[in-house]
């Protein structure tokens, strides 16, 4: 997996350093725009795209969906290596 | 006494350690202040040539003033040791009378240069010295007076800088935690079924405490043994389903004794409604590292909404069985009229539900179509049993009684508020795809769906019982017959749906055994 094709917008890498810096974190699209200070439907399309690289998990409910960070430990060092560089 | 010592030891320790990082931070922040580079720039363009200098410590020594003097005085550099020395004793000497007085102090060192110290004060704390050296002489009182008012606002900034950052750095972690825990409640309190509720907790656990295995299981009606409910293990494929005692184990004791029992490796939450109603336990932490207190405490938070949700499915699963309870004695009562007309066979019940899953309907939509299945001829009380016995065709006057049972139907269910989202099904359970029905004449997507699937069921139970004015059709019969009034009488989509329903052989088989016992 291309970890840098992943993070392809600066949205994109401010969600992941978040939920890398917050690995227990679970939170909707508004609070993860609140978190890396993004437009919630910029971030919406992010967190979508990041689930279908696995690097986020999705919890689907009726009212809302709760995204939170992988648990794939080879993934998670390919993601420290890559927020070193940028 | 010793404890007590040791303690005020360990906290003046503490307190030391922050006010040093607190200290070394604000002067790291003041070297980097933009506010202070203008203040060099614009004073010391009056004053010029200067040099700037800080001293991080308010009682620093002669090796603290050296380093500081040395990296920024181009004079000192010039000077000989003997010169240097009298350089540094002077303005350790002024340091210490700044630190007494509180206040900018001049001075000349020994290459006959002037300049001055001012204590960078906030409150009664003294943090150290802005010192300025290579000043002319003749400074005006009214220049240093702007130069102090200038550092003091600039210090004032800088400490207000970092004491947000302080407050920031505190406030995330927490705010972040909190918005999970209300992300959760979100999620969690978005369902009431228990079969859906409980897996959901549990891998909601596993990934707000990174841990490898969760298991929920809840109490027995005995209140001796835990029954297990929900296991999710990310590192295996199957889950384990194992029921405990109560008292043994980590579960069974976090249900024993109504607190968290925690391991290594192990975390087990008891869910306490008014007593315990269940426990929650995590396995093995991602990272191998073990459960901490905050983990716990986390966990007892978890704990606390996982039990609200389990209550309020567990109150919906009540309420349910009521309306159903509810529902099955008013059928009763209809059936009792007219026996077999009011009392769905099991087998038109799962026609009608399979029918409903297949068109992606679920959860209230499904249940409003059961009970829509029992109750949708509820109206056919206020027909008069000679006309619904009747074996001969009905006259206009009596059809057009039997046309106003579907209204009547919902004026019996209207007054139960469970079966409010019941009505439209029942009320356009006679409309026809084409329009050609009653009581509105709606047609195509007009007509409900579930109002669709029960006309389309609604008339193949009738096809196929047998009626005071012919005989019953059999399956194939009806089935055809359903065929051939496709895009007509019937939605064409649910027409291919019930087609497909009645080629499962669980269904025609159960359909086949009820149909033989009543004939």
């Amino acid at each position: 997996m291309d970890i840098d094709k992943i993070a392809k917008s600066e949205t994109h890498v401010k969600i992941i350093r978040f939920f890398h810096e917050n690995q227990a974190s679970i939170d909707t699209p508004r609070g993860v725009a609140t978190w890396v200070g993004g437009e919630r439907a910029k971030v919406k399309d992010a967190l979508e795209d990041l689930v279908k690289s696995n690097i986020l998990v999705a919890h689907r409910a009726t009212s809302t969906t709760g995204y939170s960070y992988t648990r794939d430990s080879k993934l998670i060092s390919q993601i420290e290596k890559l927020l070193k560089k940028k | 006494m010793t404890c007590v010592k040791n303690s005020t030891i360990i906290n003046s320790q503490m307190k030391e350690n922050r006010d040093s990082t607190y200290q070394n931070e604000l002067f790291d922040r003041l070297r980097r202040s933009v506010g202070l580079k203008k203040e060099e720039e614009c004073i010391g363009c009056i004053i010029k040539p200067t040099t700037w200098w800080l001293v991080e410590k308010p009682n620093p020594k002669y090796s603290d003033l050296e380093t500081v003097i040395q990296g920024n005085c181009q004079c000192y550099k010039r000077s000989d040791t003997g010169n240097r020395k009298k350089c540094i004793d002077t303005i350790l000497c002024i340091i210490k009378k700044a630190s007494e007085t509180r206040v900018l102090t001049r001075f000349e060192c020994a290459d006959g240069l002037h300049g001055f110290v001012y204590p960078l004060v906030q409150g009664d704390r003294l943090y150290g010295y802005l010192g300025v050296c290579y000043a002319k002489k003749d400074v005006s009182e009214q220049l240093l007076d702007v130069f102090t008012a200038f550092t003091d606002t600039i210090v004032r900034e800088v400490q207000k800088e970092l004491e947000l950052s302080k407050l920031y750095e505190t406030i995330r972690p927490r705010a972040i935690a909190l918005s999970t825990v209300h992300t959760v409640h979100r999620l969690i309190g978005s369902t009431l079924d228990l079969n859906e509720l409980l897996p959901r907790i549990a891998r909601l656990s596993l990934q707000i405490m990174r841990a490898n295995r969760c298991s929920i299981k809840l109490v027995d009606a005995k209140r001796r043994t835990l029954l297990p409910k929900a296991t999710v293990d990310l590192r295996e494929k199957k889950s384990r389903l194992k029921k405990v005692r109560v008292g043994k184990w980590a579960p069974g004791k976090a249900v024993k004794f109504g607190r968290p029992i925690r391991g290594e490796n192990y975390l087990a939450t008891p869910l306490i409604d008014e007593d315990v109603i269940g426990v929650i336990t995590l396995y093995d932490k991602v990272d191998n590292k073990p459960f901490t207190a905050f983990d716990q405490e986390i966990m007892a938070t978890m704990a606390e909404q996982a039990v609200i949700a389990i209550k309020n499915a567990e109150l919906y699963k009540d309420q349910q069985r009521l309306t159903m309870g509810s529902i099955k004695a008013l059928a009763k009562v209809l059936d009792t009229r007219a026996p077999g007309t009011y009392v769905p066979q099991a087998s038109f019940l799962k026609i009608t539900l399979g029918m409903g899953q297949e068109l992606h309907l679920e959860g209230e939509d499904l249940k409003s179509l059961e009970y829509a299945a029992i109750l949708h001829d509820a109206g056919e009380i206020v027909v008069p049993d000679k006309v619904l016995s009747k074996p001969t065709k009905l006259t206009g006057k009596e059809y057009e009684i039997v046309k106003e049972h579907p209204i009547v139907g919902v004026e019996i269910i209207k007054h139960m508020k469970a079966l409010k989202t019941v009505v439209p099904i029942i009320l356009y359970h006679h409309e026809h795809y084409d329009g050609s029905g009653y009581p509105k004449g709606l047609r195509k997507d007009q007509i409900p769906l579930g109002a669709r699937i029960m006309a389309l069921v609604s008339a193949f139970e009738a096809m196929i019982t047998k009626r005071p004015y012919r005989k019953a059709k059999t399956i194939d019969e009806a089935i055809g017959e359903i065929r051939r009034n496709s895009g007509t009488q019937f939605d064409p989509k649910v027409v291919d749906v019930f087609l497909k329903v009645m080629n499962r052989k669980d269904i025609r088989s159960m359909l086949e055994k009820e149909l033989y016992r009543t004939h």
